[in-house]
């Protein structure tokens, strides 16, 4: 079998630039790795046939940009036209979209090729990927082993090297947390850098789309190519053009760096804190400032997301109806049997469970006293975040407070999901960057991430940290078969 | 504190979310929302700054598209994913008896 899909984009783009391979051969190696690794299930759906018919049309076009040919995965609750898009859900199991999300358009505009859609949980409302109607994905490293969620399977599919690039989104870690669980880097950008029309909303005012990569540069280049204001999407930002791989490779002497107190306090496995220690004592070896600080509200962050996510997840699925599009019950009694019923039926536990709590906090006079609330804490929470960048340039701690646990551990808990966010929430609260780098494993070799949050809209500045990391500790991040031996 | 709601009390959410349970749903989430309900009372113990609302982080002025009619998608296209339709109509089940 062809290794083209280990090589670094820019050795397989001089490949393809100096014609010694193809788009096809490229595609036709992402299948058979999709095929060798089924039993992940990091897909939902699969786009074989257009994906290769794509790819024999590439071979009249010139190859343009890095990008190019480029096999990626997207996750399941991004729009693609005439490719299904199910939210891992019953609800939209056979719903076809008619339009592309503007991340898709950017991305054939690129003509990076689509190879198919992720597995997540359902609606993005999890923390393992396990809520998932078509089952869990499984941690390449051990298939005993959430992926984390709710980006499991585009986490999952990068990490055993499906694929070089893959698109996740992330409301309260989704992005940051699976890549922390399976040793890949995952960017949750600025809110409002990339365009959210065509994702499925979850919680509108934290959803945010990001890349998912094998590594620190090739992320960077992703994120090149999918910001920018979109009229489609309001809340999109106008920024000037920006190259995000422009300070990687830059070294960080007398670089400014906090690590909150609430970070490497003992929520966090302590496997997780020796490697945060590590990490810090090469930072202040090599230049950087290191300082720990207090950032006030942070440990709020899971009662507030709570709120807000499950009071605006309500609203947004209400759109669910069985009437205009996705599943619905055969011959309902009334229109309110129609409405209960394929609720009842189309949706999954967790996805209930957080409809019904949202519907109840933003009823009445609960929606001053819950909802109100927490949105003034939440702005407590920004300017605590400001007032830490006026004196550093970035934030750093662990990802997660755990290391990727059992498939079947606390299956029923409807707290722990929430919890396995505690670390990553604080940024979604805020709007702010945040990302994963892999920093090493654990005695039992599973990965251990570490997050680094930036100021708005300085992508760029976290880029060049992580990649300093990166070249540093050197890691071989392509999981062995058996190598991971806790059971 | 309670460890799960009053039956009444759950029939009552599912209601405000137009969610049918049977018994045995009923049952269940009787203790799970209560657990969730019991995390979010947590907010109470909270003590805010000041008033400020942060209803998105947003940072720039949000200016709304003009109003106008486009007609970007044809209704044959919008038909292949609506569960009844018939014509031009979406089809709901009767709202209005004799």
């Amino acid at each position: 079998m062809s290794k083209y899909l280990d090589k670094s984009i820019v050795e397989i783009h001089q490949l393809l630039k100096k014609k010694e391979i193809y788009p096809i051969d490229l595609v036709e190696e992402a299948f058979n790795r999709i095929e060798k690794n089924k039993d992940l299930n990091c897909f939902i759906t699969l786009n074989k046939e257009k994906a290769l018919k794509e790819a024999k049309e590439l071979e009249n076009l010139e190859v343009d940009n890095l990008l190019f040919g480029i096999p990626i995965a997207i996750k399941d609750n991004i729009s693609t036209k005439g490719l299904k898009t199910t939210c891992a859900s019953k609800m939209l199991e056979n719903y076809e979209p008619i339009f592309d999300a503007t991340v898709v358009q950017k991305i054939k505009d690129k003509h990076m090729i689509i190879i198919g859609k992720t597995n997540m949980d359902e609606f993005a409302m999890g923390s393992t990927s396990r809520t998932s109607y078509f089952g869990a994905p499984k941690n390449p490293w051990n298939k005993k082993k959430i992926t984390g969620g709710s980006s499991g399977g585009s986490a999952a599919c990068i990490a055993s090297r499906m694929v070089p690039l893959a698109l996740g989104s992330d409301t309260g870690g989704s992005i940051r947390q699976p890549a922390s669980y399976t040793g890949i880097v995952g960017m949750k950008p600025t809110y409002g850098r990339i365009s959210r029309y065509g994702l499925v909303a979850f919680a509108s005012s934290l959803d945010q789309i990001g890349p998912m990569t094998r590594d620190v540069y090739e992320n960077a280049l992703l994120l090149n190519e999918l910001v920018g204001r979109d009229s489609n999407d309001l809340t999109s930002a106008w920024r000037e053009e920006e190259d995000f791989t422009r300070l990687i490779g830059k070294d960080i002497k007398k670089m400014k760096i906090a690590v909150p107190n609430y970070f490497i306090s003992d929520i966090v496995n302590l496997e997780i804190r020796e490697k945060i220690s590590d990490m810090i004592t090469l930072l202040k070896e090599n230049g950087a400032t290191v300082d720990f600080i207090d950032i006030d509200y942070i440990e709020n962050a899971v009662t507030l997301y709570q709120i807000i996510a499950m009071g605006e997840a309500s609203s947004n699925l209400a759109r669910f109806d069985g009437i205009k599009f996705g599943y619905s019950i055969p011959n309902p009694e009334s229109l309110e049997d129609l409405y209960r019923k394929t609720r009842a039926e189309g949706f999954g536990k967790e996805v209930k469970r957080r409809i019904m709590v949202g519907s109840y906090l933003l009823s009445g006079e609960n929606a001053v006293t819950y909802y109100n609330k927490a949105l003034q804490i939440r702005d407590d929470i920004r300017k605590s975040f400001q007032k830490a960048f006026e004196s550093y340039d970035l934030i750093i701690g662990p990802t997660t407070t755990t290391i990727a646990y059992n498939l079947d551990q606390d299956i029923d808990d409807p707290i722990k999901s929430f919890l396995d966010d505690v670390l990553v929430i604080p940024v979604n609260m805020a709007g702010l960057p945040g990302m994963n780098v892999p920093i090493g494993f654990s005695s039992y070799q599973m990965p251990i991430g570490l997050h680094i949050i930036g100021n708005s809209f300085e992508e760029a500045k976290m880029y060049q940290l992580a990649s300093w990391i990166e070249k540093k500790l050197n890691l071989d991040l392509i999981p062995k078969e058996g190598e991971s031996h806790e059971s | 504190m309670k460890e799960k709601l009053e039956l009444c009390e759950v029939e009552h959410v599912a209601n405000l979310a137009r969610i049918e349970l049977t018994e045995e749903e009923k049952d269940q989430y009787a203790i799970d929302l209560k657990k969730l309900l019991n995390e979010v009372e947590k907010i109470s113990e909270i003590k805010n700054y000041d008033e400020e609302l942060l209803i998105t982080p947003v940072e720039h002025t949000v200016s709304l598209r003009k109003d106008e009619n486009k007609r970007t998608i044809s209704f044959n296209e919008i038909k292949k994913n609506i569960p009844k339709s018939s014509g031009n109509f979406v089809e709901v089940p009767v709202m209005l008896h004799e």
